[in-house]
């Protein structure tokens, strides 16, 4: 492997995890800001751990942003 | 040093000499307990000073005057990331809004935090590793073109502007509100004060003045929430859910004139009761659908502050700060556990404001639009009284301070860099030495400042909350695809780069004129303009930017060696 094509595997692999854990947040961003309008308000008001769901997963964008930017330090190391 | 400091001392008097007059005229009407205010107030005045004469000895090159010499450690660079992003949107009206529409509310405070997740793990290593003075220098460092300067120093200027303006009347009518002062005087001041640390101290002057604002709005938001917490919401969160779903939403029960009277002098618990007896079918503030329009606008909103946080200039300049990637991203990191403390506190406050003041909150809003205005900025500061006292209501009021400075300061710094940097030095000055080229600097914040004071006198009237979020749709359409573009794709080109960039800013003009000419309610492929350009702006922006760079060949001097600076691998 030459140099130039080592560093082109490198940097597809930094950008596939970044953008992949990018992605998952996203997702799970937007899903739960969708579930929290009109169209969804069925799913949303399920309830979950003694809230409406709809606010479980709005409160859980805190935590699991924090999980994922742990799991991106360590691996990064 | 000793002429700096003579400057300083006349301005802390120009500035302070209408504070003490508008005191005295205020004094009367005020309910607030006013000495303690202008106490605290002139406290930050004078940290500020200090901060600035303490900072300015060591400012003595544009590198100091723009990044701060880049070498501010990561803690205070987080900090003060972390009060540069607060405003007194976040402060006051997160909990505030909560407070007047329920449960539809939350994702105000939300959608704020979520955007620093791309800043982290897509922008911050990267942009800091390619080094410069501002946005558009990190972008034109790939290609080498003029034009990119002049596009990116054009959009910051758009996006700075269209979030310093609601700063500056927020500040104005604020302290309208809470003091009855003058509204032309306290913009005035405002503007003054920012304009002497930052021409004075630089950037390193904004950024220590935004940790002492940081530290003491989060303080501030601490200490409230806990009192709150356990003195109003007794220790439990979910009962105050479960109250909050016999809520019938303040800004529904503040319309109707028998509720409002029949609650008025009741306590909270009780008056939640009454409310509901009386309109027995209402929604309650758990509801949702209560303010949120469509999906379509969730998303555009979404996507605005996901990708726009991460294309807002006046953060992305903080990353040059620092003396390295690790220590940028380190910066964020910190950033982001303490904004999500923050608004994750905001909104806890938001609903313990149902059992804490319900009745003011219906009463405000009896009183029709300027009503709900007054519940959602004041709403915060009502509760710090009832939790705290008088103290803490000053304490309170001052953060709200606190959060509009050190946004403002942040904004009109960048605006002052990308002037001189990327189009006076570019295109009107090539030869411009470095103290011509921070007289600029410091001329264009003096001219930001006188700006902004006038739009936001020119705009008082105008409910400009929705600037924001277009700036936020504007950041996210024309510099986060580019950016995010040049930093990771190799076959990215210089006309691809200008071609997004603009796009981004066509379809975010279309939607600033949609706007104005036919109102929030207009809608666009089923989207209301009301929801912001983000969608549209990122999906066309990206679209053209792929396209535009299969088409044309430029990919910059060398992006084998740009990517290679941009990805070294981290070191502290």
């Amino acid at each position: 492997m030459t140099p130039g094509s080592e560093s082109n595997h490198v940097l597809k692999k930094k950008a596939l995890f970044n953008f992949s854990l990018f992605f998952i947040f996203f997702i799970f961003y937007l899903v739960s800001a969708c579930i929290q309008t009109p169209t969804f308000k069925d799913v949303a008001s399920i309830p979950a751990l003694g809230l409406p769901l709809g606010v479980l997963l709005s409160l859980l964008v805190f935590p699991v942003s924090w999980v994922i930017m742990i799991i991106w330090f360590w691996r990064a190391k | 040093m000793l002429n700096y400091l003579r400057h300083l001392i006349l301005l802390l008097v120009v500035l302070i000499a209408p504070l003490q007059v508008l005191a005295a005229t205020g004094q009367e009407e005020a309910t607030l307990n006013i000495p303690i205010v202008i106490g605290f107030i002139l406290f930050f005045v004078l940290v500020s000073i200090v901060i600035t004469w303490w900072t300015s000895r060591s400012m003595k090159s544009t590198s100091d005057f723009y990044v701060a010499g880049k070498g501010v450690p990561w803690v205070q660079v987080g900090i003060a990331m972390t009060g540069s992003y607060l405003s007194a949107a976040s402060f006051l009206g997160c909990a505030g809004d909560i407070g007047v529409y329920g449960l539809d509310s939350i994702w105000l405070s939300i959608g704020f935090f979520g955007g620093y997740m791309a800043v982290l793990l897509l922008i911050a290593g990267p942009l800091r590793n390619i080094g410069s003075f501002t946005v558009a220098g990190a972008l034109n460092s790939r290609y080498n073109d003029d034009r990119i300067k002049l596009c990116v120093m054009l959009c910051t200027v758009i996006i700075s502007t269209f979030y310093l303006v609601p700063q500056m009347l927020g500040a104005g009518l604020l302290f309208e509100l809470l003091l009855h002062w003058n509204f032309v005087w306290v913009t005035i001041g405002l503007g003054l004060l920012m304009c002497i640390y930052i021409i004075f101290g630089g950037m390193k002057a904004t950024l220590y003045n935004q940790v002492v604002q940081a530290l003491f709005l989060w303080g501030t938001m601490a200490v409230l929430i806990t009192l709150a917490f356990f003195k109003v919401g007794h220790g439990n969160f979910l009962q105050v859910f479960d109250m909050a779903k016999e809520v019938v939403p303040p800004l529904l029960a503040g319309q109707n004139m028998e509720v409002v009277e029949a609650i008025r002098n009741l306590p909270p618990d009780q008056a939640i009761q009454v409310a509901r007896q009386m309109m027995p079918d209402a929604q309650s503030a758990m509801t949702i659908g209560v303010k949120t329009s469509s999906t379509l606008a969730m998303i555009s909103t979404v996507v605005a502050l996901v990708f726009g946080t991460a294309g807002l200039p006046h953060i992305l300049i903080m990353f040059f700060t620092v003396p390295s990637a690790r220590a940028a991203k380190k910066s964020v990191a910190l950033c982001i556990v303490a904004l999500g403390l923050f608004y994750l506190a905001a909104i806890i406050l938001g609903f313990l404001l149902f059992p804490g003041i319900y009745p003011k909150l219906v009463t405000w809003i009896s009183q029709g639009t300027l009503g709900v205005g007054l519940a959602k900025n004041m709403a915060v500061l009502e509760m710090s009284f009832r939790v705290g006292g008088t103290w803490l209501m000053a304490i309170g009021a001052a953060g709200a301070v606190a959060a509009i400075l050190s946004t403002s300061a942040g904004l009109m710094i960048t605006v002052a860099s990308s002037v001189s940097h990327d189009l006076y030095k570019v295109y009107i000055n090539r030869n411009a030495s470095e103290k011509q080229e921070l007289r600029i600097a410091k001329i264009t914040t003096l001219a930001m400042s006188a700006i902004a004071v006038c739009l936001a006198v020119f705009l008082k009237g105008e409910n400009i909350a929705w600037l924001v979020m277009l700036a936020f749709g504007i950041a996210a359409s024309a510099v986060f695809p580019a950016m995010c573009a040049t930093l990771w794709w190799k076959h990215t080109t210089k006309q691809a780069v200008m071609a997004s960039v603009l796009t981004g800013l066509i379809v975010s003009v279309i939607f600033i004129v949609l706007l104005f000419a036919k109102g929030a309610g207009y809608t666009i492929i089923g989207l209301p303009v009301g929801g912001g350009p983000g969608l549209f702006g990122v999906i066309a922006s990206a679209i053209v930017l792929i396209i535009v760079s299969v088409l044309t060949k430029d990919t910059g001097d060398d992006p084998e060696k740009f990517m290679a600076i941009a990805h070294q691998p981290d070191t502290d």
